[in-house]
């Protein structure tokens, strides 16, 4: 068995930097028709999204039971969204080289961070004061979590949309170089008078790290902001201290999977097959093979001290969240989120073809909307958040249309934000790519070609 | 007719790899010769044949033991003398996993070790011919030929610039 | 910045086994001190098993102190041991080379001397056969299974069998260079221990394959380990700040954090003891920093949760607890200390580039660092104990005894003395290894300037 049979250098090494930047331009400036179809599809439902969200507005603020599963939506892609531009400041602070034609794949998704900072608006009427409840606010004055919550997710936005915009800089230079007329303005408005000195060089990369580190850290305080605030807090008797930590694993497992589905995607819809390669495939999947047993280890963790105390107050809670009102979605989203990516990621011979990850992927992304689902519709279905344990669970909160449309909708416009962004930022890092050509040789070494990685230091 | 081997030492990775060459010219299968070396190379860098080994069932043959054997301790022992404590049922599934999880990973790294140690051929007498200097940086190219055609391998490794040829086990070295 | 000498194998046999062939004077001075402290320990532990635990410091309610402590905090250390060689391997860095066999060495001996900590707990040692082996006595009772401290041993068993096991079959190509440079009794030793090795394409392919394999088994190991044994104060009710769930991933980064701290600390000792410059260079401890600083980070994230909700619920046991930890002396003091030592000053150190490739500074500040985390584990540790029940004139506290002070020296004695031993017989830094990093090591160039690279196979 040939398990050490190692895949082939990647095909692009062979390129010039022209050539690259000539086929990536390429793709980029001429998306085809059927993108314009597709997006207009997706402009179609999110209308009908907002419909949805008519209905539901309809109904007012006062039943929360009512937004359960718009929360659902806006927790969902927060956790994929957000979490998906951190695979690209994660890769990059360890300087692997397979991570350059993911990058900007990655960083896009800031955009539908965007997006998402506008769903979360309405919620803030939802959501009710911290008097008289628990709080990690500790009964600060009545603007707490309203406040500090936008301010938080607002920041991330912004630090998101500064990575993708100063991690671009020098491809929207090479846009500019290749533009004329208007395109060409704008272009050159967006690079900033970038040249390509070296000082330019050093403050970017300087700039990037420095931003990197800081959406890392703000990013898992902002989780611990949305799934405390917006779920544990609304629910009596859940005091949960790993559950800000599990709620962002779950967020580190579906970025990748997004990223690893998305990459399929423009494999299969675009000219850019020669850049995501088994190569991308096989070490991105190897990171969710190791998500998703983190994601068991999370949930575990949290299962079990409340199993073993036997605590009523914490019984109630495994009863409603987990065994007895939503046992259905936790049981799709433990199957989903961990049994099958495990059993399908666990094998390498499955690991280093394309399908393989993507099949894990997509079944991921399923189990993460249902994790989504258990704690958020749960959260907002319970009417009096001041008790002390749950007493008398409510009936489980099924989906009825406003919501679907909601759903469909909020996934549709986050899909659509997306794609428009790729209209003007192009997809595949250029800047890194012609990086990595510098930085990667493939060479002759006795009787194989191998590949020569430089470490710059 | 017996297989004999012979060993050629060369003093550098190189000239080694050059002499696989000389050694398939001669009528030495790929699969005939193996190369000895101090540290690995990568893959295929003498050109020699990719060995096949079935290493991985020793893992999965072990955790499935392993699981088994703690699964029936953990349940077997809780059947046998069944207590109540701390308001949890007799056989108590998330205690009895923690301790099945182990009892799986124990198993798989015992017979992983056992495998590798099988699929090395480890333990093994020292007949064929070796000498203490493949781990100074020396390679060893290992021919095993019937042997009526190991005069003509000897020849080839010579004319491989091999630095020395050996027949027999060699002598440590002096520390 | 070149910081690499190409290095030929026989000037890297030299080198690597300079520990074992040369004695310097001050290594049998140290030895025997180190075997003197360990001497007094035991004796120190006769004593206390002679006269039973109230020799010690522990009484109610406080029955876990220091010697638990130690234990946690020994099972901590043992982490450094998979996190560098397992997952270090598996990602393919470079710069695990001359770390993993001491990193794995540390971890064996660490999970030794953090077992004899339970087991002189006991007060009568001999009785924990009962607790551990489903040996059925007339009494018929079993250990239970459902007791956390029963899984604690089947986990530092495995764990301990696994890293045994691990550290062997990648020391066998390493007792074949010893098997080709000795004589006499040592050699036939050696021979035996090396099973025949010879070097050949299956051997080596399997080395590599034993590598990957028994990293990604063992990592499963090691995340369960510290678990088990946070799960040793989770799974109580009735002690405050126990019952979080937050403890598992908590222990086991904090475990990470102080392990991969010692092992800078013990590689930086290694190579001024037996001029390893060569192979222990600036870069890896450099390396070695930035993972720590990362690593700091996510344990202070676990530990800020662990407080947050600690408090979240405001019920009065809970803070009656932290009032103590943060407000009440000493306890105010040894927070103030942990804080700084564990996470503020070495980070803050760390973040600077010069710091990271200065050798005394690095020494400082692992040493720092685990200092902090000793006393974060007592600060878990005493404080809910001290304050358990909910009525207050049953509240106690807590002073250590001579006994147990000796006792915990003595551990640090016992594993750097067995550390040093090791060290005599078997290489410190994997051989194969460091030759196999000299041959993957390559440079390109880019325009004026040659840039170090690496070879790498996929």
């Amino acid at each position: 068995m040939h398990e050490l049979h190692h895949p082939a250098p990647p095909s692009y090494l062979g390129m010039t930097a022209q050539e690259l930047t000539q086929d990536i331009l390429q793709v980029h400036e001429s998306p085809g028709r059927q993108f314009w179809t597709v997006a207009a599809i997706l402009g179609g439902l999110f209308g009908l999204g907002i419909i949805g969200f008519i209905l539901l507005l309809a109904e007012g603020f006062d039943d929360r039971n009512v937004w359960g599963y718009y929360a659902t939506t806006f927790a969902y892609i927060f956790i994929i969204s957000q979490s998906a531009v951190l695979v690209s400041v994660a890769l990059r602070m360890a300087k692997a080289h397979w991570r350059r034609p993911l990058a900007r794949i990655s960083e896009l998704f800031a955009v539908v961070g965007l997006f998402n900072f506008f769903l979360l608006i309405p919620l803030l009427w939802v959501l009710p004061v911290t008097d008289g409840r628990r709080s990690i606010w500790f009964n600060w004055p009545g603007h707490s979590p309203h406040l500090w919550d936008t301010i938080g997710l607002g920041l991330l936005v912004v630090c998101g949309l500064a990575l993708l915009f100063f991690a671009s800089i020098p491809d929207m230079a090479a846009v500019r170089d290749h533009a004329s007329g208007a395109r060409q303005n704008i272009y050159r408005r967006m690079a900033m008078e970038w040249t390509g000195l070296p000082h330019q060089w050093r403050k970017l990369n300087v700039g990037l790290s420095l931003l990197g580190g800081f959406y890392f850290m703000l990013l898992v305080v902002v989780h611990m902001l949305i799934s405390v605030d917006f779920a544990m807090s609304l629910v009596p008797g859940w005091k949960d201290s790993i559950f800000p930590a599990f709620h962002a694993i779950i967020g580190f497992q579906a970025a990748v999977a997004i990223i690893i589905v998305t990459m399929f995607i423009l494999r299969w819809k675009t000219g850019l097959r020669k850049y995501l390669e088994v190569d991308q495939f096989w070490s991105l999947s190897k990171l969710l093979l190791a998500l998703s047993l983190l994601w068991f280890y999370f949930w575990w963790s949290g299962f079990f001290t409340y199993w073993y105390g036997r605590q009523p107050a914490e019984q109630s809670i495994l009863k409603f969240l987990m065994f007895e009102t939503y046992k259905v979605p936790f049981a799709l989203s433990f199957l989903l989120s961990f049994i099958m990516p495990f059993i399908i990621l666990m094998w390498n011979i499955i690991r280093k073809t394309i399908w393989g990850p993507t099949l894990a992927a997509g079944i991921v992304l399923v189990g993460t909307f249902f994790n989504a689902m258990r704690f958020y519709v749960p959260a907002y279905s319970i009417e009096d958040s001041s008790l002390h344990a749950i007493e008398v669970a409510p009936p489980f909160n099924a989906p009825g249309v406003a919501d679907i449309l909601v759903i469909v909708g909020g996934l549709a416009g986050a899909v659509l934000a997306y794609m428009l962004a790729t209209r003007i930022f192009p997809i595949i890092s250029m800047w890194e790519m012609k990086e990595g050509l510098l930085l990667q040789r493939v060479r002759r070494f006795m009787k194989i070609q191998i590949k020569v990685l430089a470490k710059p230091e | 007719m017996a297989n004999k081997s012979v060993l050629g030492l060369f003093d550098n990775a190189d000239t080694a790899a050059d002499a696989t060459d000389v050694l398939l010219a001669a009528g030495c299968e790929q699969g005939d010769f193996d190369v000895l070396t101090g540290c690995p190379y990568p893959e295929g860098a003498f050109g020699e044949k990719d060995p096949v080994h079935h290493i991985y069932v020793f893992p999965l043959i072990g955790a499935l033991m392993g699981l088994s054997v703690a699964f029936l301790l953990t349940a077997g022992t809780q059947i046998a003398y069944p207590m109540i404590t701390g308001g949890k049922p007799i056989l108590a599934f998330p205690a009895m996993t923690i301790i099945s999880y182990e009892g799986t990973l124990l198993g798989a790294v015992i017979f992983t070790i056992l495998g590798i140690i099988f699929e090395s051929r480890m333990p093994r007498p020292r007949l064929d011919p070796y000498d203490p200097r493949i781990t100074e940086g020396y390679i060893g190219l290992l021919v095993t030929c019937p042997e009526e055609k190991l005069s003509v391998m000897e020849q080839a490794l010579r004319r491989g610039s091999a630095v020395d040829i050996i027949h027999e086990k060699g002598r440590a070295l002096q520390a | 910045m070149q910081e690499r000498v190409r290095l030929t194998d026989v000037q890297i046999n030299r080198d690597l086994l300079r520990s074992i062939f040369e004695t310097p004077k001050w290594y049998f001075l140290l030895v025997g001190c180190l075997g003197l402290v360990v001497l007094v320990g035991f004796a120190a532990a006769g004593y206390m098993i002679n006269r039973g635990l109230g020799v010690t410091g522990l009484n109610r309610p406080v029955f876990w102190g220091f010697f638990i402590t130690n234990f946690v905090f020994w099972i901590g250390i043992s982490h450094a041991g998979v996190m560098l060689s397992a997952i270090l391997r598996l990602v393919q860095a470079e710069w695990r080379r001359p770390a993993t066999r001491a990193a794995e060495v540390l971890t064996v001996f660490s999970l030794m001397t953090a077992m004899t900590m339970p087991l002189i707990h006991a007060g009568r040692p001999w009785r924990v056969m009962y607790w551990v082996f489903p040996y059925d006595f007339a009494r018929g009772v079993y250990p239970n299974v459902r007791s956390a401290l029963v899984w604690d041993p089947a986990a530092v068993f495995t764990y301990l069998t696994s890293s045994i096991l691990f550290v062997y079959i990648a020391l066998v190509p390493d007792i074949a260079v010893l098997r080709d440079r000795t004589t006499g009794w040592r050699h036939v030793l050696y021979s035996v221990l090396s099973l025949g090795w010879r070097g050949s394409v299956r051997q080596w392919k399997l080395q590599l394959i034993a590598g990957i394999l028994l990293s990604a088994i063992i990592l499963p190991i090691f995340v369960s380990v510290h678990s088990i044994v946070s799960w040793d104060f989770g799974s109580a009710m009735s002690v405050e700040g126990w019952h979080s769930t937050v403890f598992a991933p908590y222990f086991v980064i904090g475990a990470v954090h102080s392990g991969v701290s010692a092992v800078v600390t013990v590689m930086i000792i290694l190579r001024w003891m037996f001029k390893w410059e060569n192979y222990i260079r600036m870069e890896h401890i450099d390396a070695l920093a930035k993972l720590l600083i990362v690593v700091a980070t996510g344990w202070f994230f676990f530990f800020a949760l662990e407080f947050i909700f600690g408090l979240y619920s405001l019920e009065g046991p809970e803070i009656a607890l932290r009032e103590m930890q943060v407000f009440q002396m000493p306890w105010k003091a040894l927070f103030i200390t942990f804080l700084l030592t564990a996470y503020v000053i070495p980070v803050s150190m760390w973040l600077v580039p010069k710091v990271r490739r200065n050798i005394p500074l690095m020494v400082f500040t692992t040493i720092l660092v685990n200092i902090g985390m000793w006393i974060e584990r007592f600060i878990i540790i005493v404080p809910g104990l001290a304050r358990k029940q909910p009525f207050t004139f049953t509240w106690g506290g807590y002073t250590p005894s001579l006994v147990e002070i000796i006792i915990i020296t003595a551990t640090f004695a016992l594993v750097s003395m067995l550390v040093l031993l090791f060290a005599k017989v078997f290489p410190l830094i994997p051989i194969g290894d460091a030759k196999e990093g000299m041959i993957l090591h390559d440079e390109i160039k880019i325009g004026k300037v040659m840039v170090p690279a690496v070879m790498r196979e996929e």
